[in-house]
């Protein structure tokens, strides 16, 4: 009998059902996402609202700039897949395959991650900073690298999230559940990128 | 989960993962269209649109959590998403306007 059954004089204390029928921890990484959808639509909004108000708003991005965000956009995807793939294999037990698809989802997430940083490379070799262009409004930069930051720094988050998690599930210390919840995450920024590619990159292809 | 489960229910993960990938393609196929801003962002938006809703019903898995919490996720996710863009309008007018827009 525990310490809280013996403060209750021995009965058993009475549970309050779990809201919406899903696990507390998974409920909760709903609502943090619900909360960054509000902190990535703040900023995608703000990017919309600076591009709109601005007559000189350059638009940069060549084709190999498209190809490169294409390749990264496939390669988020399929990331996406291997992440629900190996959350399958840990409903259904299979610790090794879920590891496995998990490494895979890693791997995908550095090259992805590796691509951006290219990306930002490129762009900051042609004297694009946060405050000014050889193109147009200064302003360009800083909004750009400001929601493709913000991403960027998500994408990374989240793969020290799955690895940490990825490692303890496959030792036993973390369940199914809570890989399942990482998969959430990583999925959720997936959904990010969906917006960040229109919106920054292809909308702002050079003519 | 048995064998059949697990197999019909990939397949049909697969098929998802194909529409979140012909998607992108479709919006680079508009980019490069010659076109002005507004009609890019009404043909782009619909298809982010539809591809995170692939996304969120079926790689998260909304679609199969009970239908209270589906009405809870989008209840609060479009009145977050309302009540950050109600400011739209004031971007026209700094278009004009603000010291920063020339």
């Amino acid at each position: 009998m525990s310490h809280a059954d013996l403060a209750l004089g021995g009965h058993t204390p009475v549970m309050e059902p779990s809201p919406f029928a899903i696990p507390a921890k998974k409920l909760a990484m709903w609502l943090f996402i619900i909360s960054d959808v509000m902190t990535f639509a703040a900023c995608l909004t703000a990017y919309g609202f600076l591009r709109n108000a601005t007559a000189d708003w350059p638009r940069p991005f060549q084709s190999s700039t498209v190809i490169n965000v294409m390749v990264m956009t496939f390669i988020l995807v399929s990331s996406s897949l291997t992440m629900l793939l190996g959350v399958r294999a840990a409903r259904a037990g299979d610790r090794p395959a879920a590891f496995r698809w998990t490494l895979i989802t890693l791997a995908a997430g550095v090259i992805f991650v590796l691509l951006h940083i290219r990306d930002w490379a490129a762009l900051i070799g042609q004297g694009v900073t946060l405050l000014k262009n050889p193109w147009g409004t200064g302003l360009f930069g800083g909004a750009y690298f400001a929601v493709t930051g913000l991403e960027l720094l998500h994408v990374i988050g989240a793969l020290i999230a799955i690895l940490i998690v990825g490692l303890g599930y496959r030792s036993g210390r973390y369940s199914s559940g809570d890989l399942e919840n990482c998969g959430l995450f990583w999925q959720f920024i997936n959904v990010v990128w969906m917006f960040v590619v229109p919106l920054v990159y292809l909308m702002n292809v050079a003519s | 989960m048995n064998a059949a489960e697990k197999q019909s229910g990939t397949g049909k993960f697969f098929v998802v993962y194909l529409c979140m990938l012909v998607i992108p393609a479709l919006e680079v196929v508009v980019a490069y269209q010659h076109i002005g801003g507004s009609q890019m962002l009404a043909a782009m938006l619909p298809l982010a649109i539809i591809e995170a809703l692939l996304g969120v019903l079926f790689f998260m898995h909304l679609a199969t959590e009970t239908p209270r919490f589906i009405v809870f996720v989008a209840v609060f996710t479009l009145f977050v998403l309302a009540t950050i863009n109600y400011g739209w309008t004031d971007s026209f007018r700094l278009l004009v306007g603000a010291p920063f827009a020339k």
